[in-house]
């Protein structure tokens, strides 16, 4: 079988882009990926493209942009796993010589599309009585609390990290460096959450570009590519009796088929980037992928492990806190991070010696499910 | 123009509301292994059966997890107490809580109570669901 590179990474600057459409900006981030990996862009075969709230038809509308329309291209929906679902279908493509070279992509104008709290469908009977998703989380973090004695100020800590590597990130939505008082101070929007645990309503695009082990001999630049080891999705199962909201089984789950698809175990593991979407998300997710042991994260947190330069960095990029989440962007986005940090091509967010990094992304909600997508991918140097 | 005596619900699959003003939430039983699911499923996702039983949930549970909603949509006056209950079955249902948030905690007993949710096109009131502490 194949190995699948990453060739050519690009993202957009996060944040509020009130004068573009998903179109521009996903072609933007097309682009740049294409000069980052250094092709002829016709070296393209097939295409995916990530987006959840953006018009049909969005992908071929980027095609159409940088010259590429005619190669075959799906527009791929997965909530906040879309941009990572789309790479899985360029990995795949690869592995089945369908493609020797794809472009994955995801594009999402959210401050165009949507305000206020985000909700689960809207005929989703929790929407129906009242549940927003900060809502669902704070609940969870409520649970967590209760069970392993996690602190106002432990969770807080984490937008403080994330926000921090953000600042240090030039295409991030936020800038700026908080404080612990800052998190607590902020406007509630579901107890024990304030603004500051929730990411941010953010515009952006973010695109990869892979190949073939055989494509990158022949023709790639083979010093700066980055192996994409594994790209494993799952969704979350029907529960036939409530489950914990404390531990992750679709997040350890599909961790377990990407270490197994890429021969390593979580102990070989450099860094990672998860999807906090809320803070107590980091939690969850890094547990989940058997990062840390269940209840004991929150405490490494504060003494600074999973800091730039700690034992263990989570989030260098800012993550959905600090850098934004432009939701069919995020997954794409964090895996143009993994990939900068393998190369050495990170400044000065750079984790020395960084050799394996894992992206984990997790999307939706329905009622009596214990989450919709979960992607878990791999990246070696 | 037609008159009905039974009272509306706000989602006639999930919550039936009886004359009297009481009702129960609607769950689905699988005959096969037992297990229960709300909302109403059509096969079993543990053993695959298809021919699952429609059953009443029972009235009462205890409270797994809450929060206090400050921000939502339109459709909702903030700030409300929102929570998991998990009733016997057992099965978890989230629902609005009519406690002060300062009474409320987790793993203590609640009871379903129907509520007036608003009122549909003809100007009848619709029935909802909330729960409530037990008396
Ligand atoms: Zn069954």
């Amino acid at each position: 079988m194949t190995d699948v590179y990453v060739i050519g990474i690009g993202m957009t600057q996060f944040g509020k882009h009130p004068d573009r459409t998903a179109a521009s900006l996903g072609a933007e981030a097309v682009r740049a990926a294409i000069h980052d990996a250094g092709i002829d862009p016709r070296a393209i075969q097939t295409g995916y493209a990530g987006h959840v709230f953006q018009p049909m038809v969005t992908g071929q509308q980027v095609l159409a942009q940088v010259g590429l329309a005619g190669i075959p291209l799906a527009n791929v929906e997965n909530a906040c796993s879309s941009g990572a679902t789309a790479i899985r279908g360029s990995y795949l493509d690869i592995l089945a010589g369908v493609a020797d070279v794809s472009l994955a992509f995801g594009t999402e104008h959210l401050t165009g599309a949507f305000k206020g709290a985000f909700t689960p469908g809207e005929d989703d009977p929790e929407a129906a009585v009242g549940a927003t998703m900060p809502a669902v989380y704070a609940m969870r973090a409520r649970r967590y609390m209760e069970e392993f004695g996690l602190t106002r100020s432990q969770l807080a800590r984490i937008s403080v990290k994330n926000k921090r590597n953000a600042a240090l990130n030039p295409l991030a939505h936020f800038k700026k460096d908080i404080t612990i008082d800052d998190v607590l101070a902020a406007r509630p929007i579901a107890e024990p959450f304030g603004l500051l645990d929730c990411s941010p309503v953010s515009d952006g695009a973010a695109a990869v570009i892979l190949a073939s082990g055989d494509w990158v001999k022949r023709h790639g630049d083979s010093s700066r590519a980055v192996r994409l080891a594994a790209s494993a999705l799952r969704t979350g199962e029907v529960e036939t009796a409530p489950g914990s909201m404390t531990f992750e089984v679709l997040t350890h789950k599909t961790a377990r088929d990407a270490y197994e698809a890429a021969g390593v175990g979580p102990e070989d593991v450099d860094f990672a980037e998860v999807h906090d979407c809320f803070t107590i998300a980091e939690i969850l997710r890094i547990e989940g992928l058997g990062l840390f042991d269940q209840g004991t994260y929150p405490e490494a947190v504060e003494r600074g492990e999973a800091d730039l330069g700690g034992r263990f960095p989570v989030n260098p990029s800012g993550g959905l806190l600090g850098k934004g989440h432009p939701l069919a962007a995020t997954g794409v986005a964090q895996v143009v991070e993994l990939t900068k940090q393998l190369r050495g091509e990170a400044e000065d967010r750079q984790i020395e010696g960084a050799r394996i990094g894992i992206a984990h992304c997790r999307g939706g909600k329905a009622a009596g499910v214990e989450g919709a997508a979960c992607t878990v991918q791999i990246l070696m140097r | 123009m037609t008159t009905t005596k039974t009272p509306v619900s706000f989602r006639p699959r999930e919550l039936v509301v009886t004359e009297d003003g009481s009702g129960h939430l609607v769950g689905s039983r699988c005959p096969t292994c037992g297990a229960h699911y709300f909302p109403t499923r059509e096969v079993c996702a543990g053993c695959l059966t298809e021919d699952l039983e429609t059953v009443a949930l029972p009235r009462r549970g205890t409270l797994y997890t809450y929060t206090v909603v400050h921000q939502s949509t339109p459709a909702f006056e903030t700030p409300y107490v929102l929570g998991y209950v998990d009733v016997e079955g057992p099965v978890r249902v989230m629902g609005q809580i009519d406690l002060d948030p300062g009474d409320v905690e987790i793993g203590m007993e609640l009871e379903l109570k129907i509520v007036p949710w608003g009122t549909d096109d003809e100007g009848r009131t619709v029935w909802g669901y909330r729960f409530g502490g037990v008396a």
